[in-house]
């Protein structure tokens, strides 16, 4: 990252107010809210959150201009979405529940749920290891999303620190009602929550949605072993052998307490379990054992009741995360292993671009100007997001926009 | 049959169409029972539906589970012990056209829409009443043969789409794995038939059924899943239209027996506390030990000691205290003064009162909320630092083994206990627990924490009474 660029938290303030006016893809995120339809962007809950914890909820915007009117006014650390709601929020009578009538499905992913599993950071520190955890998991829920349920309109957007949201766009995701989204959710939830060592038990044969995710799961699972030092130390080898039950616990402690590397207990664990397999010695009940812990260390864990609730917030893409100013950017499920959460745009880098970029033109157009060439100036007023690293993020989410617009012409819909 | 119809005829009210109207023992009650019957009968039927739906509840409640070959089994019994008879009928499987088979689809017929009167009344209750009229779905859909479904299918103008044969074969891996109960070869028997996946959600969230694109892929068997489904709706929001247009059907004859229906025969639904004696906060410390079920122990060991819980540990222990008689100044002091011990006053206000005042619906909505249930508490999630679970359910083997020892419960009981919880029976488990610490075993099977901590009281209370007197 470029060293001037560096982020500075007390200089949020200032940032803000010339990152909403000269960067923010307003006229985007109105596009995409209102699906084609001013009033569904009328009737939806916008939030604001302001400096000293002060929260605007139930905000909801008749236009566009009010929206930027107001953005441009308040300039909010974070605008959160919420879902459309039936009469408009702002108009809302107190004391009368307002009744939501559809939503994005949305995903929300952090790594801070895997902090059991990662050894390479905790809490909000990311890094491109623990970022292989993202990457899986954006991978499997993407996949599921499309091949199960048909849904093709996905936006996959970084939180800006540590995790990952999905907003599924479809209309027929839009629309689903109160056992639909937890229906989902818990289809795409594998690790049982729960005080209990083991988190994932599959007992017959291996679900197809799952067996796809096992196969995501090995391209990464030797790194991850590797990387994250899953069986390096005592401790992490006495977590893991804690995982089995009683029964088998003592006869893999023994050939895996013998080698000392992750990778070689790892190994070992498999040989062991192949091994007794073919001797009949594995219980009925543990015969996908090695799926099972490979989905404990490694299937998303979702926030799950992010998903379930029609009314849960969240927040927007292209916010500014207020600790570590990186922008809440979408990224590309297919190039989601290139994708490094240390190199994402921050607030201060974009807005120097900016200075850099028109710094740059002036001067050309100054050498322009003495060498007396005919007049270059005012021409097509480039877009400021162009001139910076925001430009590809912006236009991924273009991308997603005119998908979502073919598809909401075609509206073939058999729900 | 028409023969055996006109032969015996019981009911003088009985028109003549009763044979084509009732010729199915599956009905999704389409129409409007339009004959006359006597006040006493529609009493009768009113309180057999009932019973009959509490004997289904009650048969999961009793640790059978749900839809296994015992839970039927206790169920049917049940029906037989209280005089169903006429009910264990339609489980029979055989689609009889008997006048006797006649006679009990009449009464599934009036007795149901005699419930949708009683119960589109609140969101409880009509709660409580779909999820039991779907569950008596299923019982007799499955006792079904294939024929007789496909009939009902038909007479129901129920079209649900088969796959063909070369589609079936290029998904067959899939549908092998993915169709729980069925071995390949029942799988390449079986019709499948494809319907939208949130026809079946409740197959879906389980992951117990083949997806692609959008469909899910179900055996016959399954069906039921999907016609559930029309038929929830579809009932749903009859009883919502019902409960609108009540005072147009009320009738003084009836409403006394049909607003207190579900009380008279169910159970308490712990919501108020107004009759009962106010507790002392300074007691709960005392209560926790002695009459708190293991849940709600384990809560208030957990605030003692972090002097703070996660958001569904205050909001169920929150609403245990309150139900068992806290009043809402010492409530908002019972938590002030425990979280002020690592937060200060200003920040307990800003982040916390507001949602504890929630809680006991002085804001908001002010909804009186009621406490949580054995049921909700059983199945809601736990996340890692979540301290609200059924201990039975969601502790680690070795610690609840620690636990319940420590609590009070002998050796014999202690393995005795840990047998029911490898089997699942986390509320029997529990009533064992509570027969185990205390000096007789509580009354029912324990399905409430309230219920738990009353009972508990109760026999505190009886002593001192005997004491005195």
């Amino acid at each position: 990252m470029d060293s001037q660029a560096k982020f500075d938290e007390s200089h949020l303030r200032d940032l803000l107010p010339l990152y909403y006016k000269r960067l923010f893809p307003a006229a985007h995120f109105y596009k995409w809210l209102s699906y084609g339809n001013a009033s569904t962007f009328a009737h939806r809950e916008i939030s604001f959150a302001l400096e000293n914890d002060i929260y605007l909820r139930f905000q909801s915007f008749d236009t566009y201009k009010e929206f930027v009117e107001e953005l441009y006014k308040k300039n909010p650390i974070k605008i959160d979405i919420g879902p459309i709601y039936l009469t408009k929020p702002k108009a809302r009578n107190m004391g009368q529940a307002l009744q939501a009538s559809a939503k994005e499905m949305v995903f929300d992913i952090d790594l801070t749920d895997y902090d059991d599993v990662r050894t390479c950071c905790s809490g909000a520190d990311v890094c491109t290891k623990c970022w292989k955890f993202m990457a899986i998991a954006s991978k499997i829920i993407d996949t599921a999303l499309r091949e199960d349920f048909r849904y093709v309109n996905v936006l996959w957007v970084f939180s800006g620190r540590r995790g990952i949201h999905a907003w599924v766009s479809d209309e027929h995701a839009r629309g689903l009602d109160i056992n639909g989204r937890p229906a989902i959710a818990e289809y795409l939830t594998v690790l049982k929550e729960g005080m209990k060592k083991k988190k994932v038990s599959l007992t017959g044969h291996i679900h197809t949605s799952i067996s796809r995710a096992l196969k995501i799961i090995d391209k990464y699972f030797p790194t991850i072993v590797k990387e994250q030092d899953i069986l390096g130390t005592d401790e992490r080898l006495k977590n893991f052998l804690s995982i089995l039950d009683d029964n088998v616990r003592t006869q893999f402690k023994d050939c895996m307490t013998k080698v000392t590397t992750s990778a070689e207990r790892w190994e070992a664990f498999e040989r062991k379990f192949m091994q007794l397999q073919q001797t009949n010695e594995i219980p009925r009940n543990l015969k996908n054992l090695r799926e099972e812990i490979k989905l404990q260390y490694a299937y998303p864990r979702l926030d799950i009741n992010v998903t379930k609730g029609i009314t849960h917030l969240l927040k927007a893409p292209f916010c500014v995360h207020p600790k570590t100013g990186k922008v809440c950017v979408p990224f590309n499920v297919k190039h989601v292993d290139n994708f490094d959460p240390n190199n994402v745009p921050t607030i201060s880098m974009i807005i120097n671009e900016v200075d850099a970029y028109d710094k740059k033109t002036k001067e050309q157009e100054e050498t322009l100007m003495e060498t007396d060439e005919p007049s270059v100036t005012n021409q097509v007023k480039i877009k400021d997001y162009k001139k910076t690293s925001l430009l590809r993020p912006i236009n991924l989410f273009s991308e997603f926009l005119k998908n979502l617009e073919k598809d909401t012409k075609k509206r073939v819909d058999p729900f | 049959m028409d023969t055996n119809a006109r032969r015996r005829r019981v009911h003088t009210t009985v028109e003549d169409t009763e044979a084509t109207l009732y010729n199915h023992d599956l009905s999704l009650y389409p129409k409007f029972p339009c004959s006359e019957i006597p006040l006493s009968e529609f009493e009768e039927l009113a309180i057999d539906r009932v019973q009959l739906f509490r004997i289904i509840e009650q048969a999961s409640l009793k640790g059978h589970k749900y839809f296994s070959d015992e839970w039927k089994k206790c169920i049917k019994d049940d029906m037989m012990k209280n005089n169903l008879k006429k009910f264990v009928r339609l489980l029979s499987g055989f689609n009889g056209q008997t006048e006797l088979d006649i006679q009990a689809r009449r009464a599934d017929h009036i007795s149901h829409f005699i419930l949708r009167i009683a119960y589109c009344r609140s969101e409880e209750l009509r709660k409580w009443f779909l999820a039991r009229e779907l569950e008596w779905f299923k019982i007799k859909f499955v006792s079904n043969s294939t024929p007789s479904i496909l009939k009902f299918l038909q007479l129901n103008e129920l079209n649900y789409q088969t796959i063909s044969n070369e589609e079936k074969e290029d998904l067959k891996e899939s549908l092998i794995v993915c169709t729980p109960g069925m071995n390949d070869v029942q799988v390449m028997m079986s019709e499948f038939y494809k319907v939208p996946f949130l026809d079946v959600w409740t197959l879906v969230q389980k992951r117990r059924v083949f997806l692609k694109e959008g469909y899910a892929y179900i055996p016959i068997n399954d069906l039921v899943v999907s016609i559930q489904s029309t038929f929830r709706t579809t009932l749903s929001s009859k009883l919502v239209l019902m409960n609108r247009n009540l005072p147009n059907l009320d009738d003084e004859r009836l409403s006394n027996l049909l607003c207190n229906l579900h009380q008279a025969y169910t159970g308490n639904e712990y919501t108020v506390s107004n009759d009962k004696d106010a507790i002392n906060p300074a007691d709960i410390d005392e209560y926790s030990k002695k009459h708190y079920p293991l849940c709600m122990r384990n809560l208030h060991e957990t605030l003692r000691a972090n002097h703070h819980l996660k958001h569904y540990g205050r909001l169920i222990y929150g609403l245990f205290l309150k139900a068992i008689g806290l009043k809402y100044e010492q409530f908002i002091e019972f938590w002030r003064s425990e979280f002020t011990k690592t937060m200060d006053t200003d920040a307990f206000n800003k982040n916390h009162l507001y949602n504890f005042n929630h809680q006991f619906g002085k804001v908001g909505k002010r909804v009186n909320y009621s406490p949580y249930s054995c049921m909700k508490i059983i199945m809601s999630n736990v996340g890692a630092g979540d301290a609200h679970c059924c201990p039975f359910r969601h502790f680690d083997v070795g610690r609840l083994r620690a636990k319940i020892s420590e609590c009070g419960a002998p050796s014999e009981g202690v393995s005795e206990i840990m047998q029911l919880v490898n089997n699942g029976h986390y509320q029997i488990a529990c009533t064992k627990y509570f027969q185990y610490t205390h000096p007789q075993p509580s009354s029912n099977t324990i399905n409430h924490p309230n219920q738990y901590f009353e009972e508990s009281m109760n026999l505190v209370k009886d002593k001192t009474e005997k004491i005195v007197s």
